[in-house]
C-alpha cells in the first residue's frame, strides 16, 4: 500500500512522495499551474512539447527518443489540461523500476535526472529556443487543434462551454486558439519557459519504490527560495437569465446534444463530494437517472451522460441523438433532472451511486498515474484528502443534501450539433 | 483442483491456470497488496463468426449478430445485469471485437457476488421479440456514432480494400439493414453453438484468490457439453482488393491509414515469436527513435498521431501505419518506400538493440494494471500464446532473426491506402 508523504519546497512548490513497492514502474512529474489566460495559455502549451523534444544534453527528437528507448521504453508524456480557471503544463517521466531491466540498468536514477535536464536545462540556441524546434511542435500543435473538429462529440461539449463562459477565462480551452499557437517565436516561448518556473504553483511528485530523494534533490536547487502565489479559487457564475439555445449543422449521422447547467461550488470537503455525487446520480453510471430513461426505457441514445465540476460550478449533460429525436432526448433528459428536484430518489439509486463512486475511489490506488493525478486535484483543496478519506464522505452524503444541492442546477444553455447525414465516399 | 502456476523469473509475477470441471479455462493473477479486481469473461467468438457449421447445419448470420448477443446478454428474465451490479458497486462493461466477446467488472469490494452476476449473465440468455427490437434503437445510435468517427471509417475502408472474402471486411457492429434482421432465434443459435465453456475463458486479475474464484465457479457454473461448432471462413486470395480507397467526411484535418496484409495471414497464425519479432521491428522501424520518424516529421508530414500497430487473427494479419496530415498520399508514399527497404534491408542493429529494451519494458509494464493483465491473458490464450513468454522471446531475440521475420511475413507490394479527406467547400 502507498505511504504518502507530501513537503513544501517553498510556498507554492509542494513535493509529494508516493512510496509504493506494488508496482514494477516508476513515475516522477512535474505540474506547472497557472491561471488560464488567453495571451500565456498558447505559448505554455507549446512549450510542454518542445521541452519533452529535447534537451541540452539530448538535443534533438531522435536522440532524446533512443535515450528513452535504451532506458527500457521510458517514455515522458507532456500534458496541457484545463481545472477550472486554471491552465496545468505537466511533464511526467515514466519508467521499469531498475530491478526488472535485464542487464541492472540504472533506470529511475536517470529518469529522475532526465525530467531535471528537460525542465531547467532545455536546449537553447543564442539564448532562445531553437527556431527549428518550435516550428516543428508549432505545426504539430497547430493540426491537433484542428484536429479536435474531427471529434464531435468533445466538439460539441466545447461548443457548448464556449457559449457559457464567454467572458470567463475557462473559456479559453486548455492550449487557447490554434491561431495565437501559429503566431508564436523562439522568444516567446523562452519568456514564457522564465515566468512558468518563476511563478507557477508547482506540484512534484515522485510514485514507485525508489527513493524519493532521487527526483526532491534534483527538484530543490532551482525552486527553493523561489515563493509563489498560491491562489486556487476560480469563478462561478450564476445560470444566464434566459436560456441560450445554439445550434450548428454538421453533415454527420447522429447528432450531439449538450445541455449546460450551472450549479453551486461547494468548498467544503462533505459538500464538494456531495455535489460530484448529484452528477453520478443523474447520468454517470449505468443505473443513473439518465442512462436507466432516456437511454434504455426510451431508447434514445447510446449515451447520456452528466458530468458536475464543482470547483467551477457547471454540469453538462452530453448526448448522442438522432436529429428527429434531439427535441424528445432534451425533455427527457429535462424531467429526469425535475425528478430528481422534486425529491426523486430512491435508497436503491443513492447506495448504487455511493458504491459506484467508491469503487471509482478505491482503484486509484492500484495506479500510479491515477495517484498522481489524484493528488495533483486534490492540491486545489485546502486540505488534500487520499481516496480512502474521499470514500468515508461519499458513505456519509445525505439524500436530502442530494436534492437539496440538485435544485441549485439552473440551466444555461443548450447547444445542438444537427446531423445532416454522413458518409460521402 | 489441479492448478498449473505459470511463473516469470523475470518479474517475480505468477498466475494460476486452472481446467475447470465445467470445461472453462481459467487464469488468476493475483497481485498482492492490490486494492480492486478485474474479472473478463471472454468467448473466443467475434464478428468474423457469421459462418458455421453445428451439428451438420451450415448457417450464416447477419453482420453485427455477435455484437447484438453482447448487448442483449445483459439482460435477463429477472432484470438487467447493471443493476445487478449497481448492488456490488462494481464497474461492468462488454465489448466485442473481431475475434472475442468479453464480459467485464472491476471492482474493490464484493468480488464474489460480482463474479455470481457475471457468470449468470453468461449463463442465463434470455431474448424475446420485444427485447430484441428494443435494442435496435441503441446499437442504431451506437453504429451511427461509429460512422462519424475517422479513425473508425478509415480502419475499415482499409480493411474493405485488403480482404475479398475475410469477414474482418465488416464493421463489427453490422449495419442498420443488417442488424434489422437479427431475431431472437438467431441470437439463441450463436449463443448455443459458441458461449459453451470449453470455448470461453475467464481471467481474475488483481486482489484475487483461486480458492474463492473456483468455490464459486462449482457452485455456479453447470458443466458444458462438448464444443463442435466449426467457424467456416471462405478463401482469401494472397492479393488485396485495391491499393487506394477514399472517403470524404466531416474533418478538419485529413488521415491515413496504409495497411499491409501479412502473408501468412490467409493460412494461420503468426506463432508467438513473430509477433514478438514484429512489435520490436516496428519499433525500431517507425518509433520516435527510428529514421523514418524523423524523416516524416521533418518533412511536416505527421505530428503526433502518428502510430502503428498489427493486429492477427485467425486467417487475418495486418501491419498498420495511421496519422493525420494535411499530405496524406505523401506521408504514405514515404512510409512505402521506407517499408520496400526495410524488406530488402532489415533495421540497423544499434536501433533493433534500443527496441528490443522498449518493448521488453512495455512488457513489463502489462502486469502493474488488472485490466490490462486480464486483457493480455485473454488475447494470448485466444491465439495459442503464453503471456510471460513474449518477455523470454523480446530479451533473446538476435537480430537476423528479427530480419529474417519481417522479411518473411511482410510483402510491401500487397498493401492498401486509406484516406478521409474533408468535404469539400
Amino acid at each position: 500500500m502507498s505511504e504518502i508523504n507530501r513537503r513544501e519546497i517553498c510556498e507554492g512548490v509542494s513535493f509529494t512522495a508516493v512510496s509504493d513497492s506494488r508496482f514494477k514502474r516508476e513515475r516522477i512529474s512535474a505540474s506547472l499551474i497557472v491561471p488560464l489566460n488567453k495571451d500565456t495559455a498558447p505559448a505554455n502549451a507549446l512549450l510542454a512539447n518542445v521541452l519533452t523534444r529535447s534537451c541540452r544534453e539530448y538535443p534533438d527528437l531522435t536522440t532524446m527518443a533512443r535515450k528513452l528507448n535504451s532506458l527500457y521504453g521510458a517514455a515522458l508524456y507532456p500534458s496541457v489540461t484545463r481545472r477550472a480557471d486554471y491552465q496545468i503544463i505537466t511533464i511526467a517521466a515514466s519508467g521499469i523500476a531498475d530491478r526488472y531491466t535485464y542487464d541492472n540498468s540504472l533506470v529511475s536514477a536517470e529518469l529522475a535526472r532526465l525530467l531535471c535536464s528537460i525542465l531547467f536545462d532545455p536546449k537553447l540556441v543564442d539564448g532562445t529556443f531553437c527556431t527549428e524546434d518550435t516550428e516543428q511542435e508549432q505545426r504539430q500543435l497547430v493540426e491537433e487543434l484542428e484536429a479536435e473538429f474531427n471529434d464531435k462529440r468533445n466538439y460539441a461539449i466545447d461548443q457548448c462551454v464556449k457559449v457559457m463562459c464567454a467572458d470567463e477565462p475557462y473559456a479559453i480551452g486548455r492550449c487557447g486558439t490554434k491561431e495565437d499557437v501559429a503566431r508564436l517565436t523562439p522568444d516567446d516561448l523562452f519568456a514564457a519557459w522564465k515566468k512558468l518556473l518563476d511563478t507557477a504553483r508547482v506540484e512534484l511528485f515522485m510514485l514507485g519504490s525508489t527513493d524519493p530523494a532521487q527526483a526532491y534533490d534534483g527538484f530543490v536547487p532551482y525552486f527553493k527560495d523561489k515563493p509563489r502565489s498560491t491562489d486556487k479559487k476560480s469563478i462561478v457564475r450564476a445560470a444566464a437569465p434566459q436560456v441560450r439555445r445554439v445550434e450548428e449543422t454538421d453533415q454527420i449521422s447522429q447528432s450531439k446534444l449538450v445541455m449546460g447547467y450551472r450549479c453551486v461550488r461547494r468548498d467544503d470537503d462533505y459538500g464538494s463530494v456531495a455535489n460530484y455525487m448529484t452528477g453520478v446520480v443523474l447520468g454517470g453510471t449505468p443505473i443513473s437517472k439518465l442512462f436507466v430513461n432516456v437511454r434504455e426505457k426510451q431508447s434514445l441514445c447510446y449515451y447520456c451522460s452528466a458530468s458536475l465540476a464543482n470547483n467551477k460550478g457547471l454540469l453538462l449533460i452530453d448526448s448522442g441523438v438522432e436529429t428527429d429525436q434531439i427535441e424528445k432526448a432534451e425533455k427527457g433528459i429535462s424531467e429526469q433532472l425535475s425528478l430528481l428536484q422534486n425529491g426523486e430518489l430512491s435508497d436503491e439509486e443513492l447506495t448504487a451511486a455511493k458504491l459506484s463512486v467508491k469503487n471509482m475511489y478505491m482503484s486509484k490506488l492500484d495506479s500510479l498515474s491515477s495517484l498522481q493525478s489524484h493528488y495533483l486535484a486534490e492540491s486545489f483543496h485546502e486540505k488534500p484528502l487520499s481516496p480512502e478519506e474521499l470514500c468515508s464522505i461519499a458513505e456519509s452524503v445525505k439524500k436530502e443534501d442530494i436534492i437539496a444541492l440538485s435544485n441549485e442546477i439552473k440551466q444555461d444553455t443548450v447547444f445542438s450539433l444537427k446531423g445532416t447525414g454522413g458518409e460521402e465516399s | 483442483m489441479n492448478y498449473t502456476i505459470r511463473k516469470s523469473d523475470r518479474t517475480g509475477d505468477q498466475y494460476y491456470e486452472i481446467h475447470h470441471p465445467s470445461g472453462l479455462t481459467v487464469l488468476v493473477y493475483p497481485k498482492e497488496g492490490f486494492t480492486s479486481t478485474y474479472a473478463l469473461f471472454a468467448a473466443n467468438f467475434g464478428s468474423i463468426c457469421n459462418r458455421f457449421v453445428r451439428d451438420g447445419r451450415e448457417i450464416t448470420v447477419p453482420d453485427g449478430t455477435a455484437h447484438y448477443l453482447e448487448h442483449k446478454l445483459f439482460e435477463s428474465e429477472d432484470g438487467d445485469a447493471f443493476s445487478k451490479y449497481a448492488k456490488t458497486g462494481a464497474s461492468a462493461n462488454a465489448f466485442t471485437s473481431f475475434d472475442m466477446t468479453g464480459y467485464l467488472f472491476q471492482c474493490s469490494d464484493k468480488f464474489a457476488e460480482s463474479l455470481e452476476i457475471l457468470i449468470d449473465l453468461i449463463q442465463s440468455p434470455y431474448f424475446t421479440p420485444e427485447t430484441v427490437a428494443k435494442e435496435q434503437g441503441i446499437i442504431g445510435q451506437e453504429i451511427k456514432m461509429y460512422q462519424d468517427n475517422p479513425d473508425w471509417c478509415a480502419l475499415m475502408n482499409l480493411l474493405g480494400g485488403l480482404y475479398h472474402n475475410h469477414p474482418i471486411h465488416t464493421d463489427i457492429a453490422g449495419d442498420i439493414q443488417s442488424i434489422a434482421q437479427i431475431t431472437p432465434e438467431i441470437l439463441y443459435e450463436c449463443y448455443n453453438s459458441y458461449y459453451n465453456l470449453h470455448n470461453m475463458l475467464l481471467c481474475v486479475a488483481g486482489k484475487a484468490d483461486p480458492d474463492e474464484v473456483l468455490s464459486i465457479l462449482d457452485e455456479k457454473l453447470k458443466p458444458a457439453g462438448p464444443f463442435t461448432t466449426e467457424t467456416i471462413f471462405p478463401e482469401e486470395p494472397y492479393e488485396v482488393v485495391k491499393h487506394y480507397v477514399e472517403q470524404k467526411m466531416p474533418v478538419a484535418v485529413p488521415s491515413f491509414h496504409l495497411g499491409f496484409k501479412l502473408t501468412k495471414s490467409t493460412t494461420e497464425l503468426p506463432d508467438p515469436k513473430e509477433v514478438s519479432t514484429i512489435s520490436i521491428i516496428l519499433d525500431a522501424f517507425a518509433g520516435s527513435g527510428s529514421k523514418l520518424y524523423r524523416e516524416l516529421t521533418d518533412k511536416g508530414l505527421v505530428n503526433a498521431s502518428f502510430s502503428y500497430d498489427m493486429s492477427e487473427g485467425v486467417g487475418y494479419g495486418v501491419i498498420v501505419f495511421s496519422g493525420e496530415t494535411h499530405k496524406p498520399d505523401e506521408a504514405a508514399g514515404y512510409i512505402l518506400q521506407a517499408v520496400r527497404e526495410l524488406c530488402r534491408e532489415g533495421v540497423p542493429a544499434d536501433l533493433f538493440e534500443e527496441a528490443k529494451r522498449s518493448v521488453y519494458g512495455q512488457a513489463v509494464s502489462v502486469s502493474d494494471h488488472p485490466s490490462s493483465i486480464a486483457s493480455a491473458l485473454a488475447n494470448c490464450f485466444f491465439t495459442g500464446r503464453e503471456m510471460f513468454d513474449s518477455m523470454d522471446v523480446t530479451a533473446s531475440l538476435t537480430l537476423e532473426e528479427a530480419n529474417e521475420v519481417i522479411r518473411h511475413i511482410l510483402d510491401p507490394d500487397n498493401y492498401c491506402l486509406s484516406v478521409i479527406r474533408p468535404l469539400e467547400t
